[in-house]
């Protein structure tokens, strides 16, 4: 593991997490340093947005434990959770903004259900967080008129709008033109030096999320199959992170998918018919 | 095996609509504190519904007053059309109608608006923001319905009853004597007549909107998922409402 002790912000030990009878998760550990950009990554459907779902306590393991600032976030009673969640933020893959209110509203929100301010100083701190991810001119915007992009540097600057300790980050550069990409990856990195925060990027975008993290996992199976730095992971012995990596078809994840009977017997049968 | 799957399925679903009422009737002290919620919630669901419920009132009404008096003429006692008229809206058509036509405008309206804001993790995000969805989303939408059914259901008596409905064929048109018209409905009319329809509406309000809200928030966070929630919606409330009615107006014959 990367660190211990009070290093550690987020501490996962033997997750075992599953929908019905598939097993999405069967024991992992995992370590998120405190104050620093770690990155999740794997392939589509091994559970990276279930893990951020889990840490933020809205779902629940079947077995195993997470921590967030050791305190185990599924022993928690519903109102010291939401407690939890005043320090955890959360940027979805859509930007998850509410679409009857306007861009300021929006980042406005959590002040409004959370901190008691006046009106006055509301306006300040939406104005300040938009003006840090360069929105402060979309402030009467609603959603629909803004693009994509734009719609998670909203989420973004909504999610820190209650100056969380930790922000986890659901793939955001999915679907991003290469300018809005880089404007994203400069907030992440940027916003973590200058508020103190801890990251959490789950992405499948190699590069990208490699270059900003400090610590990257690779998760698949279920199963961790390696972490360690950026470069520890490029130079990865595991056969999967080198195809996961450099994006190889064929592999230890097969291009073809697991069939029951044979291509032959396939063919045979519709002649037959 | 089937069957059994099938009755299993449907005991599963209605624990969870009990536990998601239980859920927001504990939220509802929490949305009266904040009456701006509700209010913009009233204008949504009750003043937009209001043109629908003035026209389809005024509708049946001008046709209860027409069938009445053909029938009511052949006792020579048209002089009672405007007693036949109240009955039939107040005792049943008010409450009835306007529940179907509150399922169908706004009750399919909630369903969309909570299975949407489900599909785009609008409700998740505010989880994640240590708001919970039920007292900010949904317990307002309930308060709101059940305030705006019983107020709609009385408009749509109005108006069937009144000036642009029954009045209109039955006085205008065909030439009942206005003052018995409204006279007999005063004679034959009782209070306990017009609170028996106002619990009737409150039910059927508070069925409606239990219903919808059920429906989108246990939606598939997909389109066909939407889609699904919206139609069980028109279609659950619908015969909800009519058995409703039927018990209701079981324990309210006298």
């Amino acid at each position: 593991m990367t660190s211990t002790g009070q290093d550690v912000l987020v501490r996962v030990r033997d997750l075992r997490f599953a929908f019905g009878p598939r097993a999405i998760f069967d024991g992992i550990d995992i370590d998120i340093p405190r104050g620093k950009v770690t990155a999740i990554m794997g392939p589509s459907g091994t559970g990276k947005t279930t893990l951020l779902r889990l840490i933020g306590g809205q779902w629940r393991p079947q077995a195993g434990s997470i921590e967030f600032d050791g305190v185990d976030v599924h022993r928690q009673p519903r109102r010291k959770l939401f407690e939890l969640r005043k320090r955890m933020g959360m940027l979805f893959q859509n930007g998850a903004l509410l679409t009857d209110l306007s861009v300021f509203e929006n980042v406005a929100f959590p002040l409004r259900e959370h901190s008691g301010l006046p009106e006055s100083m509301i306006r300040d701190v939406v104005l300040m967080k938009l003006e840090a991810v360069g929105l402060r001119g979309a402030a009467a915007l609603y959603p629909e008129q803004i693009s994509g992009g734009m719609a998670r540097r909203v989420a973004l600057a909504r999610a820190i709008a209650l100056e969380p300790a930790m922000v986890m980050y659901d793939e955001p550069f999915t679907g991003q033109d290469p300018i809005s990409m880089g404007v994203l990856m400069r907030l992440i990195r940027t916003l973590n030096e200058a508020l103190g925060l801890t990251s959490v990027i789950v992405s499948h975008d190699v590069e990208e999320v490699l270059s900003i993290s400090d610590y990257a996992y690779v998760v698949s199976g279920g199963k961790v199959l390696d972490h360690g730095t950026p470069q520890a992971i490029r130079s990865s012995a595991s056969e999967f992170v080198q195809q996961f990596l450099l994006g190889k078809p064929d592999g230890p994840v097969r291009f073809q998918y697991k069939a029951e009977r044979s291509y032959a017997a396939d063919l045979l049968d519709g002649a037959a018919a | 095996m089937k069957a059994l799957r099938i009755v299993t399925d449907f005991l599963r679903g209605i624990g969870e609509a009990t536990f998601f009422l239980l859920a927001i009737v504990a939220a509802l002290p929490a949305a009266l504190l904040r009456p701006r919620l509700v209010v913009q919630q009233l204008y949504m669901i009750g003043v937009l519904s209001l043109i629908i419920i003035v026209i389809s009132g005024s509708f049946i009404g001008m046709v209860l007053a027409l069938q009445g008096y053909r029938t009511l003429a052949d006792f020579g006692a048209v002089s009672s059309l405007g007693v036949v008229v109240a009955f039939g809206v107040v005792r049943e058509l008010g409450p009835v109608v306007t529940a179907l036509l509150f399922a169908g405008r706004a009750g399919s309206a909630l369903a969309a608006e909570i299975g949407l804001m489900k599909a785009t993790d609008q409700l998740s995000g505010m989880e994640m923001m240590a708001v919970d969805p039920i007292q900010r989303v949904v317990a307002p939408r309930f308060l709101a319905g059940f305030i705006a059914m019983p107020l709609l259901a009385s408009i749509f008596s109005l108006m069937a009853i009144g000036v642009a409905g029954g009045h209109l064929i039955g006085v205008s048109l065909l030439g009942v004597d206005e003052g018995a018209y409204w006279s007999q409905i005063h004679e034959k009319l009782h209070p306990h007549d017009i609170v028996e329809s106002l619990i009737k509406s409150l039910v059927f309000g508070a069925a409606v909107n239990w219903i919808a809200l059920y429906q989108g928030y246990h939606a598939a966070p997909t389109s066909e998922g939407v889609s699904r929630a919206t139609t069980s919606t028109v279609v659950v409330s619908s015969l909800v409402v009519l058995a409703l009615d039927f018990v209701l107006t079981s324990f309210m014959f006298r």
